[in-house]
């Protein structure tokens, strides 16, 4: 017998209007950064695995922020997944490993998560890569192979 | 295993093997998850630690199975905890290491030498201190000699696995190595006892992370183990506790209980009194631990847990008896015999009051004034 | 293995059944082996006929005549209800049916441990009480010695420190558990010298009382 077919019974979450106490305090407190994140520019996060969260629970905070415009992946030993919600400025970061189970999950209040910019040490480290490109390319041949090339 | 090079930092080396610093920052914010750290603070342990050299790591082992630096070392893809290996520069590790030898030992003295005050020690296995110290020698020096030699220039010493924290095996009863903990030894120097047989190696790499980061050692419990991955027991993190409040367990491993994945605390589980983070972190990135696969906890993480009596008997039982665990039969001993002494003194008792009371009744009348 | 653990559910333990066992039969063995005081008077009734009337009337006697209730009925109550409480827990509660079974090889099935909970508390409360009333009343005050104060003690210590333990309560589990099972193996050293030993006595003695007095013909 596998661990999801132990019979378990998690008590629901008596909610009203669906959100569970937990996610109604949680959002709340996303108010607050945001509130923050405008009138000071300081930014604020929320661990989500430090809080005890049933599956109700999980399920209620992602039908509550919905989905925004912004579906950033990334690959680094294991699945990143960075998504701005439909709320503007909160964004929902989850870190899995190589065996596709997760291992930190956070709500980012800010204008745009460091995940999703390039540091500049990295900018410098890619430079003479295109620059030897081009050199091996030549500088008459048509430049093939762009991303948005037929 | 890398070489340490003073001049480049953490980030550069990281850079030079192809890992961007969106990889690094991924690393650091799971790591302060894991430990329980404010959500914004992996931003700032990638920054630190990127712009930091890497610091020198000198790792001695000396009664022990190796199981600990496998379990920190083998995995089947690269995982986070390698990433540790970036931060860090081993600069000895008689397993890992190419060198054997002179030059093993020559390139060990160079890195504390050059980092004199600054490397981190990390032992592993218990330290033989009977008859001399020589039930465990390497280039002529016995293993407390090794200890107290490597250990004076460290800024910090890490005991990894239970038996560099507690004895662990060797120290088991009847200790015919004269084992001790590293702690026993190392009394002038801050240490930390990862315990676990073996520990979880994200615990290893979120402590050393910590330390890196913060300059100083996590907090600690009564044991000396980090209290973010040892505060709580495996009871109460224990995914079949349901099942233990409400009474169901299994009896054999076999059994229907067993199959329907009931508590395990009849079939002797140490889990309340066991403290470490495997019921939520567990093992092998997260995919089971001990109960999960049906075994009870043997309570690994905790000192003399090899004589704490059978691993299968239950906790509210004694631990004395031949197996190891209290049996009806041990109660012949135990219960029978003294209450057999006891019926005999009873008699005697009973024989002496019965002789005492006829010889004050025999007394003449007179005397009894 | 806490090391206070390890030691009273080993060593310790051995020695406090060894002790129990000890003097138990001790006492019980020294106590019927007693010169009987032989009654002189011709038997009313046979032997047999004493006993059933005998025990019978032990029975009958075993809770306050109608015309002293009001006095003497509350401690009675208290004292019956803090022995079946006290029974229930020890004895219908898993891990407690876990231990005797590793003893005597034979288990039965337990109730559910948060009604033993409540069952506990209940049998805290009715322990206090109980010394409250005994400090309370003068008479009982004088009466009492030591022995009735120290068998109290360790009564009660063992059901706050199995109440502690259950509830994780002021302490890392390992140290609640090792109390109480620290309070348990004092509970068994101290229990064949003192008053305790009423456990094995009352039953026998009050049955020998009726036996006495049936054979007298004053069985009622």
């Amino acid at each position: 017998m596998n661990l999801s077919e132990i019979p378990i019974r998690v008590e629901p979450n008596l909610a009203e209007e669906g959100l569970g106490g937990g996610v109604k305090a949680l959002l709340h407190e996303v108010l607050t950064m945001l509130e923050r994140l405008v009138s000071t520019g300081t930014e604020g996060a929320v661990d989500l695995r430090s809080l005890p969260m049933t599956p109700d629970d999980w399920q209620g905070l992602y039908a509550a922020l919905g989905e925004g415009g912004v579906d950033a992946v990334f690959e680094s030993n294991g699945r990143s997944r960075v998504r701005e919600t439909a709320v503007p400025g909160v964004w929902w970061i989850e870190h899995r490993d190589a065996d596709d189970n997760v291992v930190a999950s956070f709500l980012e209040v800010t204008t745009v998560p460091p995940l999703l910019t390039t540091d500049l040490v990295d900018v410098r480290a890619g430079i003479p890569r295109l620059r030897a490109m081009l050199t091996q390319a030549g500088a008459q041949a048509p430049f093939h192979g762009g991303q948005y090339d037929g | 295993m890398a070489d340490s090079d003073s001049t480049q930092t953490v980030g550069e080396a990281l850079r030079a093997q192809g890992i961007s610093r969106r990889d690094f920052l991924k690393f650091c914010t799971v790591t302060a998850s894991l430990m329980a750290m404010p959500p914004l603070a992996g931003r700032a342990m990638a920054k630190q630690l990127a712009s930091m050299k890497r610091s020198s790591v000198i790792y001695v082992s000396f009664q022990e199975c190796t199981g600990c630096l496998e379990s920190l070392t083998r995995s089947f893809s690269p995982t986070v905890e390698n990433l540790i290996f970036n931060v860090i520069s081993l600069d000895y590790d008689d397993t890992l290491m190419a060198a054997a030898g002179e030059a093993a030992e020559n390139a060990r003295e160079a890195a504390m030498q050059k980092n004199w005050g600054k490397y981190v020690l990390i032992v592993d296995g218990a330290v033989p201190t009977g008859d001399g110290g020589v039930y465990h020698t390497a280039a002529g020096k016995s293993a407390e000699q090794i200890l107290a030699h490597v250990a004076k220039g460290a800024a910090a010493v890490v005991s990894i696995g239970t038996c560099a924290s507690f004895g662990g095996l060797p120290i088991a009863a009847p200790n015919p190595t004269g084992a001790v903990p590293v702690s026993d030894l190392v009394t002038d120097k801050p240490v930390v006892n990862i315990s676990g047989c073996p520990p979880i190696p994200a615990v290893v790499t979120g402590t050393l992370v910590h330390y890196y980061t913060q300059g100083r050692l996590p907090d600690l419990d009564s044991y000396g183990r980090p209290l973010a991955f040892y505060g709580n027991n495996i009871h109460d993190r224990c995914y079949r506790r349901p099942f233990y409040d409400k009474g169901q367990f299994a009896k054999t491993f076999d059994d229907e209980g067993a199959r329907n994945g009931w508590c395990l605390w009849e079939l002797g589980c140490k889990g309340p009194v066991t403290y470490n983070a495997c019921a939520t972190l567990k093992w092998n990135q997260g995919t089971s631990f001990p109960i999960q696969s049906g075994h009870p906890c043997l309570g690994c993480a905790e000192p003399g847990f090899w004589d704490g009596g059978s691993f299968y008997a239950p906790l509210a039982t004694g631990k004395w008896g031949r197996a190891g665990e209290t049996r009806p039969r041990d109660m012949a001993f135990v219960a029978g015999a003294p209450a057999g002494i006891g019926a005999v003194v009873g008699v005697g008792a009973a024989g002496w009051a019965r002789m005492r009371r006829k010889h004050l009744e025999d007394k003449p009348r007179e005397e009894e004034d | 293995m806490d090391p206070l653990l390890s030691f009273v559910r080993g060593q310790m333990l051995e020695v406090a059944i060894a002790v129990f066992c000890f003097g138990v039969l001790w006492r019980l063995v020294g106590v019927t082996l007693l010169r009987h005081v032989r009654s002189l008077s011709p038997a009313r009734y046979g032997r047999v006929r004493a006993v059933v009337e005998g025990s019978f009337v032990a029975g009958t006697r075993s809770w306050p005549h109608k015309a002293f209730i009001r006095r003497t009925g509350y401690g009675e109550a208290l004292g019956y209800g803090y022995h079946l409480a006290l029974f229930i827990v020890i004895l219908l509660f898993a891990p407690h049916i876990t231990f005797l079974k590793s003893l005597i090889g034979l288990s039965w099935p337990a109730l559910p441990s948060s009604l033993i909970n409540i069952i506990a508390v209940l049998t805290l409360a009715l322990l206090i009480a109980v010394l409250v009333r005994r400090i309370s009343k003068p008479v009982t005050r004088m009466l009492s010695n030591f022995d009735d104060y120290f068998s109290w003690l360790l009564v009660t210590a063992t059901v706050v420190t199995g109440l502690m333990a259950t509830a994780h309560l002021g302490a890392p589990y390992h140290q609640l558990l090792a109390w109480h099972i620290l309070s348990v193996d004092a509970l068994l050293i101290w229990f064949p010298f003192g008053k305790l030993m009423h456990a094995f006595y009352i039953f026998p003695s009050r049955v020998i009382n009726g036996y006495t007095l049936a054979r007298k013909g004053g069985a009622a």
